[in-house]
């Protein structure tokens, strides 16, 4: 089996343990992974923020990048959405529309990807520690959103909470943290206080801005409590040492 | 009420700091979930319903210039005489029109969000009419001189204790508990009942094929305004009307039950023309305004045609993070959370709503509530697209980003420059990134994945 990655912008220069965490888990699946070259960004701000001219330039990019067969695999709900998005992007008969719907079709998040793979249900992960999972609301309504959580419960020795409102969402939103920075920080405020009351050794999601945004605001509670992708805490169980987060 | 949707980002982020407001906004709509969920987890084949409903609505918009043809006719062989207003204005002057003509000193009215739409209660006034909205939290912010915050709970941004203050000052009534203090409204109100010359109400729906108008509530206020009253007046948009009954009760099996979690609401009215010959009850002479006031365009627009298919459920506001933390006077008009940024876009001049497509962290859960599924963040993306969205920054980061080399070149001199990002909000243009910084360690720049990837392939080769 051969997967190309699709590493999110911020995945890239902000958090690459997460996409190093992607490949180790991948490779030990017995996927064979490929990086294609030129990624930025898939067009995801641009389309939030109503630029479409731009969001199709980017679209009509990752159509280039990603053109091989293969499946493309992405640790980012909202980066995946967005490649399903591609379509609505062009009209039906531009040439554009038939490969965006072919793209959309084979991008698939990461552990939706993986929990299809039969080698996963043999992993044998093993990580003593206890885990808040954030239900990222990006993942909601993407094919495989529960996979996050069977995942993590599949893993031994973890004991896996939940926030009282785990699929609420953490007040991110892109833009909208910029434009209704108080907002959002009420927002992202609600769901440390819901994490931290758990006590948990650290916060896992399936979404890099979600684990931006908590991560960064517990760190300003002066909490440094880590929030890691799942694919990171897949990768740690995989190697059963002391993580370096720990 | 005065349009403010122009400061709506001023005053949610205003809101949000206001904290004892979250803790009311919190109860209240934590309460409004659990009874819709506990109705919804009772019921089986829900999925079913929601489908029924969802289709009779749609079908409803697709045929909605026939069916209010065939409503007006229906109507009008009953006795009921039908109004057509094109504006606010033209509602107006119709309701006010007809207040003169059968010199209606007391009005009473139901909870309505038309009428608030279309600001109905002081041109009453003006012209010399004593009008009571009776409503309880109606009743609440009409005496608090406030507009009401949520669709279907107006004074759900007051507590109790909230409305013990102002039932002592207003009406110089004592109580304390609940129960008290719904009594004591009833007292005040029910004398306005019997002595007014004229009721005022929405519509849930209206009916093509019978020319009813479906009135649904839980006090008997609208009950009671529409039948004690000589002349009753219903005000609907265009959008309310239904087919026939069969749609009637696909809407009602999931309208109360998204909007308070019961099966059925305590009262359901069925108005169907005035009251007839040796009937005891019911008003002797009817009215219904038909309002168009921008929908008709908005029936035209094949993306956000699904706003007008909304039953104001009030669902999408409950489950709404913004919402929860700002409540439903930051929205700066009568209409809230996300269906209400949707609709006031669509209703108010252009130039008075620029932020509110924006006021939404696009987190979905409205759409997955909706009982119709209108996809509300789908919508609100659509108006950001019209508006010729894109900001300075936005643009400039898809310039980079269609030019990889460049992009590489300016998240490297960034990460030698500012690796903690620290210098960045300080950049003409980033000024929201200070109050994003304050409260979040913003991400660092690291040595890059593709670097990474690069130095391990280097070391195993070698």
């Amino acid at each position: 089996m051969r997967a190309q990655l699709f590493i999110p912008c911020l995945v890239e220069d902000c958090q690459p343990e997460t996409a190093e965490a992607v490949v180790e888990v991948l490779e030990h699946l017995d996927v064979e992974v490929r990086h294609p070259s030129g990624q930025t960004c898939c067009g995801q701000l641009a389309y939030k923020t109503g630029d479409l001219k731009n969001a199709r330039r980017l679209a009509a990019r990752y159509l280039e990048i990603f053109a091989a067969p293969d499946p493309v695999v992405c640790p980012s709900g909202s980066c995946v959405k967005m490649v399903h998005n591609y379509p609505g992007l062009f009209n039906p008969d531009e040439p554009e529309h038939k490969r965006a719907v072919e793209l959309a079709a084979r991008t698939f998040e990461f552990c939706d990807f993986i929990s299809g793979l039969p080698a996963t249900q043999r992993m044998g992960a093993h990580l003593r520690a206890r885990a808040c999972y954030h239900g990222s609301c990006q993942l909601q309504g993407l094919p495989g959103q529960d996979a996050p959580r069977e995942l993590l419960r599949g893993v031994r020795g973890l004991d896996l909470v939940e926030a009282e409102r785990p699929d609420r969402c953490c007040g991110f939103g892109g833009v909208f943290s910029l434009q209704f920075t108080s907002v959002s920080e009420a927002l992202v405020e609600d769901k440390c206080r819901e994490i931290l009351a758990l006590e948990p050794d650290f916060v896992v999601a399936a979404e890099p801005s979600c684990l931006m945004n908590i991560g960064g605001h517990l760190a300003r509670l002066g909490k440094p409590l880590p929030a890691l992708h799942v694919a990171q805490v897949l990768a740690a169980g995989l190697r059963k040492e002391t993580p370096p987060w720990k | 009420m005065e349009v403010n949707t122009q400061n709506f980002r001023s005053l949610a982020e205003r809101a949000s700091a206001n904290k004892r407001l979250r803790g009311v906004l919190d109860h209240a709509t934590r309460h409004f979930q659990r009874c819709r969920q506990a109705s919804m987890d009772a019921l089986p084949h829900r999925e079913e319903y929601f489908a029924r409903a969802r289709a009779a609505r749609f079908n409803a918009l697709a045929h909605l210039p026939e069916l209010l043809e065939e409503l007006e006719k229906n109507a009008t062989a009953l006795g009921t005489k039908v109004h057509w207003a094109h504006d606010a204005a033209e509602a107006r002057d119709i309701v006010t029109g007809i207040a003169k003509a059968a010199n209606a000193k007391v009005i009473v009215k139901g909870k309505s969000m038309i009428t608030e739409e279309i600001a109905l209660n002081p041109a009453l006034e003006a012209m010399g009419a004593e009008v009571w909205e009776t409503d309880l939290g109606e009743f609440i912010v009409q005496l608090a001189g406030e507009p009401p915050s949520h669709i279907i709970a107006p004074a759900l941004h007051k507590s109790r204790e909230d409305v013990v203050k102002l039932f002592a000052e207003k009406l110089n009534l004592h109580g304390e508990a609940i129960p008290e203090l719904t009594m004591l409204a009833r007292h005040a109100l029910r004398e306005k009942f019997l002595t007014a010359d004229m009721g005022i109400t929405g519509a849930n729906m209206a009916v093509a094929s019978t020319g009813s108008v479906v009135l649904v509530e839980n006090e008997g206020n609208i009950r009671m305004s529409t039948t004690c009253p000589r002349v009753h007046v219903a005000i609907m948009s265009i959008e309310k009307v239904v087919a026939d009954f069969e749609a009637v009760a696909d809407i009602l099996r999931v309208l109360p039950r998204s909007t308070t979690g019961q099966r059925m609401s305590s009262y359901v009215s069925v108005l169907t023309g005035p009251r007839l010959e040796g009937e005891t009850d019911g008003a002797q002479e009817t009215h219904i305004v038909i309002l168009d006031n921008g929908r008709s365009r908005v029936l035209g627009d094949p993306e956000l045609r699904q706003t007008l298919a909304c039953v104001r459920c009030g669902a999408c506001l409950n489950v709404c993070p913004v919402y929860q933390t700002i409540g439903g006077h930051a929205y700066g008009w009568i209409y809230p959370g996300p269906i209400g940024a949707l609709l006031s876009t669509l209703l108010l001049p252009e130039d008075k709503t620029r932020d509110l497509p924006y006021g939404c962290t696009l987190c979905g859960a409205c759409h997955r509530t909706c009982p119709l599924s209108i996809n509300h963040p789908q919508a609100l993306l659509t108006l950001r697209a019209r508006e010729k969205g894109g900001s300075i920054l936005g643009r400039a980061h898809s310039l980079l980003a269609r030019h990889p080399h460049a992009y590489r070149a300016a998240v490297g001199t960034a990460r030698a420059v500012d690796p903690q990002l620290d210098l960045l909000p300080r950049l003409p243009g980033l000024s929201g990134l200070t109050g994003f910084v304050e409260a979040r360690r913003p991400p660092e720049l690291k040595k890059s994945f593709t670097a990474r990837r690069r130095s391990a392939a280097k070391k195993e080769r070698s």
